[in-house]
């Protein structure tokens, strides 16, 4: 089964939100994005990289990711289903640590997918150890 | 460590959302309320709790009519303690769990900066993973 393993909050100040969830919570800082599409931190509660993220474009600023075994297979299922392609990470390209390929789901919600895992998320359980439980 | 275990999406229709991420990504339902606060349903991966709510009262100040990501919960060892740390960052507490027999979501809501709003609970999420310790714990 995919795995939720990102979320993406934006704030207009990353860092002194980042501040908060750290002292707060103890959530570990694990990167400083900064790109085309937003700068931020990225934290960790070893599960989940929790990205609090400025938003260079409006991409809606509202997303969620799932980690997933193989995206090309499951970016067909998901346009199968209704889902609208937005945009691809590097011009096709892979970028460990962030999302591979950005959709839109119902009601224009958008979320990213991605095999390889972002910065400081778990990996996905081992099959042969899931088929077995 | 606390852990992030709850994601909320608002949506207009939470049965026809649900059913695309129970179809696309093969979490499973584990629980559908019609409450006080909000219609929906409680998808599952496992781990994580993603509920797909239509909220009854605008608790995030961007209208009725706002769909997305509308807050998250943090399951943490003792909600007392950690409600009293998140204050003393500069949170600041909406509401508590009003029927204290009901575990399994949110037992206290707070704003952090931006007014952003999460959820804290002790007990997990229904259908998501505990604490590590409580793992721990439970296989010694």
């Amino acid at each position: 089964m995919p795995k939720l393993r990102h979320i993406a909050i934006a704030a207009e100040d990353p860092e002194a939100m980042a501040e908060f969830y750290k002292k707060a919570f103890d959530f570990v800082e694990v990167g400083r994005p900064n790109g085309v599409l937003a700068d931020g931190v990225f934290l960790s509660d070893g599960t989940l990289n929790i990205a609090l993220l400025k938003f260079k474009t409006d991409q809606l600023g509202k997303g969620m990711d799932f980690r997933v075994e193989d995206v090309d297979e499951f970016s067909k299922k998901l346009e199968s289903l209704g889902a609208e392609h937005y945009i691809d990470q590097g011009q096709g390209g892979h970028q460990a640590g962030y999302f591979e390929k950005k959709f839109f789901g119902p009601e224009r919600v958008l979320f990213d997918i991605a095999e390889h895992g972002w910065a400081g998320a778990e990996a996905l359980p081992d099959p042969v150890k899931q088929a077995a439980e | 460590m606390a852990k992030l275990r709850h994601i909320a999406i608002a949506a207009k229709d939470p049965d026809a959302m649900a059913d695309f991420y129970v179809k696309a990504f093969d979490f499973k339902i584990v629980r559908s309320n019609d409450g006080p606060l909000a219609y929906g349903h409680h998808l599952s991966d496992g781990t994580i709790d993603l509920a797909i709510l239509r909220f009854k009262t605008d608790q995030i100040g961007r209208g009725m009519d706002y769909t997305g990501l509308h807050h998250f919960g943090i399951l943490v060892e003792d909600v007392d303690d950690a409600a009293k740390v998140a204050e003393a960052c500069g949170g600041k507490h909406y509401m508590d769990q009003a029927d204290p027999a009901r575990t399994g979501g949110f037992e206290v809501k707070m704003y952090g900066p931006e007014g952003v709003l999460f959820d804290i609970a002790e007990h997990p999420w229904t259908g998501t993973e505990p604490l590590p310790a409580k793992v721990k714990e439970a296989a010694e």
